[in-house]
């Protein structure tokens, strides 16, 4: 068995087994898939009901569009850097523990991952709600007399999405810092820097692939969210997904399309900055050798 | 938001006792918790945090029989009926759908989450998934603006000598008419009970946080409250004015905590005291009630509401879909589902098959239904869009 496996592994099978056309089938589904409807929704938003600038141009004017797209930036923003701050030191501890113990600890971060957004947000609202076990949890403790208003406030949303964005933060920071050499770090510390000293220019600098695609990550799923802020916000977290689904409830399509390439938009821009600080390769993740 | 409709109901009925226990058994939650990807443990440990099933104080009478139906209605095959899912579907499973298929010979296949966008899109591209939906008049008419969507109800096989001529249109049979009014919590105003929706906007008399429903996720404002709180009569609604009725809307805006998109919220949220007074549906609130809630519907000026089947156009099964319509519309399945939930009846001789006790509880019930008002489709298929397009600035002022 092994002996046959090892010969398939020399025997020149193995380099047609790396041959560019393999990624044929994946690009073909990806073409039907994905590049088409997304063609296709960016061609609505410019060619109904006929060739037209109409559908941008109610956008321009409507300046609750832009109103409720920077609360969606802002909200992706401030999730974003809470996930960074609160996944980064987790990232570092499960990269540098022995392997068995980082196995263990990884179950924690990967369960609620796959676990249903729904659940994970309606595990929110019990925990969050007047009757909730945070607010059971002070009073008991004589911390309040009144129950808090925590649910249907925009920090809860905050803290719903913070909970089920980590982990796509996580991920890639581990991988990356676990392929940071700790000789260099131990070398470092020998030579006289501080702790920090050691995370500011040894750390960082190699873990900035790492941050770079959890924040993108973070940052773009942040933007299309749609069920957490309508279930656990409050009165006025709206957020651009909401706007889209509206359009498309009124059959007005075009528009719902223009306001999805808007948003598409927004998201390449954030993108391309990053690109244009970090370099390509960076911004995608991509440790450079 | 609605595909994941029906996996919402299910949590929410996880926090609540619902009348309908029985149908959430041990194993019934074993099975969501699957479908949920939790495992057999975090099932069990789930199924532990629920409470026993309350015994109801009297068992529910025997639901009607219906034991013969007109050759007209039978046939074969299958038809695609698309509803609300969970507690919902399974009380329409029980009063429409098995009887249905043991007299007509036509299997029924059910699906979750109609949705008149979806049936534009199912349309224009011939690939329709289901033959018979339960929508709301509105949006039938405001879908039938843009085309030719649906197929015309066969009036040939209605018995309509009992169904009133305005449940009665040309593309939709009205099937279930239901209260959209507003519930409070008994605990908290325990001397005045609200009576009205000027009651409702009266945050001195009736201080604490309030839902109402939102002009997103495919619902609309609640704009004849407003006008109503404004000190207009019942029969001098329509046609509202909407800037003055969205005026009204600010004079409560700081004390609504949420604008629900999902008819669970309100309930949940009065459940969990989350708010003291909402807007909410009459059959939402009944199972909170049934588990010991301390809240209590007002039916004085609330909407008389309703939902209608429709078929879309060009459904491969619509023949057996027109004779579904005609079935579930008979006085039994329509006295049965009334039995099961407190939503009324559109056939008059359903009242005959309903216990007294009961039918003094539903929206139809002469005694409720003279307070409430009807709540215009018609109006509000013209007039959607407009209300809409202010709704997003409204709230962000």
């Amino acid at each position: 068995m092994s002996a046959i496996a090892t010969d398939a592994i020399r025997s020149p099978a193995r380099l047609r087994l790396s041959h560019p056309a393999l990624i044929v089938p994946l690009l073909l589904f990806l073409a039907a898939f994905y590049a088409y409807p997304v063609l296709a929704m960016m061609l609505r938003s410019i060619a109904e009901p006929t060739w037209t600038t109409e559908n941008f141009r109610a956008i321009v004017d409507d300046p609750v569009v832009f109103h409720v797209l920077w609360l969606t930036f802002r909200v992706a923003l401030i999730v974003t850097v809470a996930c960074l701050v609160l996944g980064f030191p987790v990232a570092y501890v499960l990269a540098r523990l022995p392997p068995a113990t980082s196995n263990l600890l990884m179950m924690l971060v990967l369960l609620p991952f796959w676990t249903s957004i729904l659940v994970r947000t309606y595990a929110w609202m019990v925990l969050l709600g007047r009757q909730g076990l945070i607010n059971q949890l002070l009073l008991a403790l004589g911390a309040i007399d009144q129950p808090l208003q925590l649910l249907n406030t925009t920090f809860a949303v905050y803290v719903a999405m913070v909970h089920i964005l980590l982990p796509f933060m996580i991920l890639p920071l581990y991988s990356v810092i676990r392929g940071v050499d700790a000789n260099l770090m131990r070398a470092a510390e020998g030579l006289g820097a501080t702790p920090f000293g050691v995370f500011r220019q040894i750390l960082l600098p190699l873990a900035l692939p790492g941050v770079a695609a959890g924040c993108l990550l973070v940052f773009i799923l942040a933007l299309g969210f749609f069920i957490t802020p309508a279930l656990v916000g409050g009165p006025r977290d709206l957020m651009i997904a909401v706007l889209i689904q509206q359009q498309v409830d009124l059959f007005n399509w075009p528009l719902a399309s223009a306001l999805a390439v808007l948003l598409l938009a927004a998201a390449l821009i954030v993108f391309a900055v990053l690109a244009r600080i970090l370099g390509v390769e960076q911004a995608l993740g991509r440790v450079q050798r | 938001m609605r595909d994941e409709r029906q996996l919402l109901e299910f949590l929410f009925s996880l926090g609540q006792q619902s009348p309908h226990a029985a149908a959430y058994s041990r194993r019934h939650l074993l099975r969501m918790a699957g479908r949920l990807g939790l495992g057999a443990g975090a099932a069990a440990a789930l199924a532990r945090l629920l409470p026993p099933p309350v015994a109801l104080a009297a068992d529910p009478p025997a639901l009607p029989e219906i034991t013969s139906i007109p050759e007209k209605l039978k046939g074969s095959g299958t038809v695609r009926v698309c509803s609300y899912g969970g507690a919902f579907q399974e009380a329409q499973r029980k009063a429409y759908f098995e009887p249905f298929e043991r007299l007509s010979g036509i299997k029924v296949v059910e699906a979750q989450g109609p949705d008149p966008v979806k049936v534009k899109a199912m349309v224009d591209t011939k690939n329709v998934e289901y033959d018979v939906g339960e929508f709301d008049r509105a949006s039938v008419i405001n879908l039938l603006n843009k085309g030719d969507y649906w197929e015309e109800i066969d009036y040939s096989l209605v018995d309509t000598n009992n169904i009133d001529k305005n449940f009665q249109f040309k593309y939709a049979l009205d099937m279930l008419p239901y209260a959209q009014t507003y519930a409070w919590r008994t605990d908290v105003f325990k001397d005045a009970k609200p009576a009205s929706w000027a009651d409702f906007w009266d945050t001195k008399k009736f201080p604490g946080p309030r839902t109402m429903p939102a002009g997103s996720g495919g619902l609309t404002p609640f704009l004849e409250a407003a006008v109503l709180a404004d000190g207009a009569p019942m029969d001098k609604i329509y046609p509202i004015d909407i800037d003055k009725a969205y005026a009204s809307l600010t004079k409560i805006k700081s004390s609504v905590v949420k604008w629900w998109e999902a008819g669970a919220i309100p309930a949940q949220m009065l459940n969990d005291k989350e708010a003291v007074m909402a807007v909410a549906w009459n059959g939402r609130i009944a199972p909170i009630q049934a588990s010991g809630a301390p809240v209590e519907i007002g039916w004085r000026q609330g909407a008389l509401r309703t939902d209608a089947w429709a078929v879309p156009k060009g459904a491969a099964n619509r023949a057996n879909a027109q004779k579904f319509t005609a079935f579930i519309t008979m006085p039994v399945p329509q006295a049965r589902l009334s039995m099961l939930i407190p939503y009324g009846f559109v056939n008059n001789a359903a009242a005959e098959l309903v216990p007294a006790e009961r039918l003094k509880t539903l929206p139809t019930s002469p005694d409720i239904k003279k307070q409430m008002f009807i709540y215009n489709s018609q109006w509000w298929a013209d007039n959607r869009d407009k209300v809409i397009a202010k709704w997003s600035g409204w709230l962000l002022q």
